[in-house]
C-alpha cells in the first residue's frame, strides 16, 4: 500500500475517532435519548458504568426511589403523573433498566407500556384497585376486590373464569353476583339468597328423594333445571347420566 | 466487445452481488415478520467471527502461516466472508441508529464488492481480453487495429483492476470502524 494511502487512511480514522468522543450520541449512541434525558446526550457515563452498562445505582442519584411518580428530580410535584398511583416504592427490587430504556434504538426491542406485575411486592400485587379502576360494566360494578379469582397478572383478558362450568346463569338465575356470593366472596356461594330457595324447602325436597347430602348444590345441579343432575363431579350430561348420578347421590 | 464482456462477466457478478442484497432484504423481512428482530441484533457476532475466520487465507497468502491448501483456503475465504457479510448486513439492517456502525457497514459493503470483483471478474476478464486479442491477430489485424477492437474491454478491465486495489485499504478501514463499534458496545452494553 502506498505511503500516501496509508496516511489518508490513518487521518480519516483518527478524525472518526475524535468525532466519536466529541459527538458520542450521534456516532455510537443507539438512537435519541428520551426527552427528559437529552441534556445528558454528551455524557454517556452519567448513566452507563464502563463495561457494565446502564446502572440503576446511577439512576437513583437523580431519581430518588421514594419520590418516583410523586416528585420531579427537582423536588417539585409531578403535574401530570403517568400512573394514577405511585407504585415504584412497592417494587421487589430497584432495577430501573429492567423496565426502562432511554435510547430510541433500544426501545424498539422492548415492549413499551407493559408492566410486569411479578415485580410488585406480594402484598401490593394483591391490591389491584390501588392502581386499577374497576371496569364500568354491570358485572364489575357489583364486585369489589378479589380480581385474581378471574384475572391473572399477565393479561386482563381473557379472564380465566367461565361461570357456566360451575353453574349456568340462565334466565332463572339472571341476578346480581352478591345474591349467591355474599360479600363478593367468590370462593363461596349460597343458594339460599333468593326467595325461591330456602334451607327448609331444599331439605324437604331432598329428604323426600332420599338424599341426605345436599350441602353443596352445584356438585349435582349446574343450572335451573332441577332434574338435570350432572353427577358428583359434573362429568355426565343427559338423562341417562342423571339416573346414574341420582343413584350415586342417593347413596 | 464491451457488451460481450458485460454480458459474460460483469452481469454474473452483478447477479451474485444482487443475491447478497436480496438475501439481506429477505432475512431482514423474515426476522421482522416472525417477530425475531432480536435475533438480528446478535447476528453481528457470528458474522464478525466468520469474517475474522476468513482471514486465514490472507495470512496463508502472505506466508504468515504455512499450513493449508491456498485453493481451499481461498474458497473458505470467499464463502465465510460472503456469509459473514450477509449476517452483518442483516444485523445492520435491523435498525440503524449511530453513524459509526453505518460507516463500518458501508466499508464492509465496498470490501465485499471489491472482493467479488477479484473473485469473479479479474481472471476471467483478463483471459477474455487476451482471447479477443489473439482472435483478432489470427484474423490478420494489425496491432493498432487489435488494440482499437479491444479498447472498451481493456478499459473495463483496467477499471476493475483499480477497483481490486481497494480491497486491502478498505478492509483496514472496515476493521477499524468495526472495532470502534465493538468497543463501544463492550463499553456501554448492559452486561450486569
Amino acid at each position: 500500500m502506498k505511503r500516501i494511502v496509508k496516511m489518508v487512511l490513518a487521518a480519516n480514522l483518527l478524525a472518526i475517532a475524535l468525532l466519536a468522543f466529541v459527538y458520542p450520541q450521534q456516532m455510537v449512541g443507539p438512537g435519541k435519548l428520551v426527552a427528559g434525558h437529552q441534556k445528558l446526550e454528551a455524557d454517556c457515563f452519567a448513566c452507563h458504568a464502563p463495561f457494565i452498562g446502564a446502572s440503576s445505582a446511577r439512576c437513583v442519584t437523580c431519581h430518588k426511589p421514594a419520590d418516583v411518580g410523586r416528585l420531579t428530580t427537582a423536588g417539585q410535584p409531578i403535574a401530570k403523573p403517568l400512573t394514577a398511583v405511585p407504585f415504584h416504592q412497592k417494587l421487589i427490587s430497584q432495577d430501573c433498566v429492567a423496565c426502562h430504556s432511554d435510547h430510541a434504538g433500544v426501545k424498539r426491542f422492548r415492549q413499551q407500556g407493559r408492566f410486569d406485575h411479578a415485580l410488585l411486592q406480594e402484598e401490593a400485587a394483591g391490591q389491584c384497585q390501588e392502581c386499577h379502576k374497576s371496569p364500568a360494566d354491570s358485572l364489575h360494578q357489583q364486585i369489589s376486590g378479589n380480581c385474581g379469582q378471574c384475572h391473572n397478572r399477565q393479561k386482563w383478558v381473557p379472564a380465566t373464569f367461565a361461570h357456566n362450568r360451575y353453574f349456568a346463569l340462565d334466565r332463572n338465575h339472571d341476578t346480581r353476583c352478591v345474591t349467591c356470593h355474599v360479600r363478593n366472596d367468590y370462593k363461596r356461594y349460597s343458594c339460599y339468597g333468593c326467595h325461591e330457595h330456602s334451607p327448609a324447602s331444599i331439605r324437604r325436597e331432598h329428604i323426600e328423594e332420599g338424599i341426605s347430602r345436599f350441602d353443596n348444590c352445584v356438585e349435582c345441579h349446574r343450572g335451573a333445571d332441577k332434574h338435570d343432575i350432572r353427577g358428583g363431579r359434573g362429568e355426565g350430561t343427559g338423562r341417562r347420566e342423571n339416573e346414574r348420578s341420582r343413584k350415586k347421590h342417593d347413596d | 466487445m464491451t457488451t460481450s464482456l458485460w454480458r459474460r462477466h460483469v452481469l454474473p457478478f452483478t447477479l451474485l452481488a444482487g443475491l447478497l442484497a436480496a438475501a439481506t432484504l429477505a432475512g431482514d423481512y423474515l426476522l421482522h415478520r416472525l417477530a425475531l428482530v432480536w435475533v438480528g441484533r446478535y447476528l453481528g457476532i457470528p458474522g464478525t467471527l466468520l469474517i475474522i475466520g476468513s482471514l486465514i487465507y490472507s495470512l496463508r497468502k502472505r506466508k504468515y502461516i504455512a499450513a493449508g491448501s491456498p485453493k481451499s483456503l481461498l474458497a473458505l475465504h470467499e464463502f465465510a466472508a460472503w456469509l459473514g457479510s450477509l449476517m452483518v448486513l442483516i444485523h445492520a439492517g435491523i435498525h440503524f441508529n449511530a453513524i459509526l456502525p453505518w460507516l463500518a457497514t458501508v466499508a464492509m459493503g465496498v470490501n465485499v464488492i471489491s472482493g467479488m470483483v477479484g473473485k469473479l471478474l479479474l481472471d476471467r476478464s483478463r483471459l477474455h481480453v487476451q482471447g479477443q486479442r489473439e482472435r483478432f491477430q489470427l484474423r490478420g489485424l494489425s496491432k493498432s487495429e487489435v488494440e482499437q477492437a479491444v479498447f472498451w474491454d481493456a478499459v473495463t478491465f483496467d477499471a476493475m483492476t483499480q477497483w481490486r486495489k481497494v480491497h486491502i485499504p478498505i478492509f483496514i478501514v472496515f476493521a477499524a470502524l468495526a472495532l470502534g463499534h465493538i468497543i463501544s458496545i463492550l463499553l456501554f452494553w448492559g452486561w450486569a
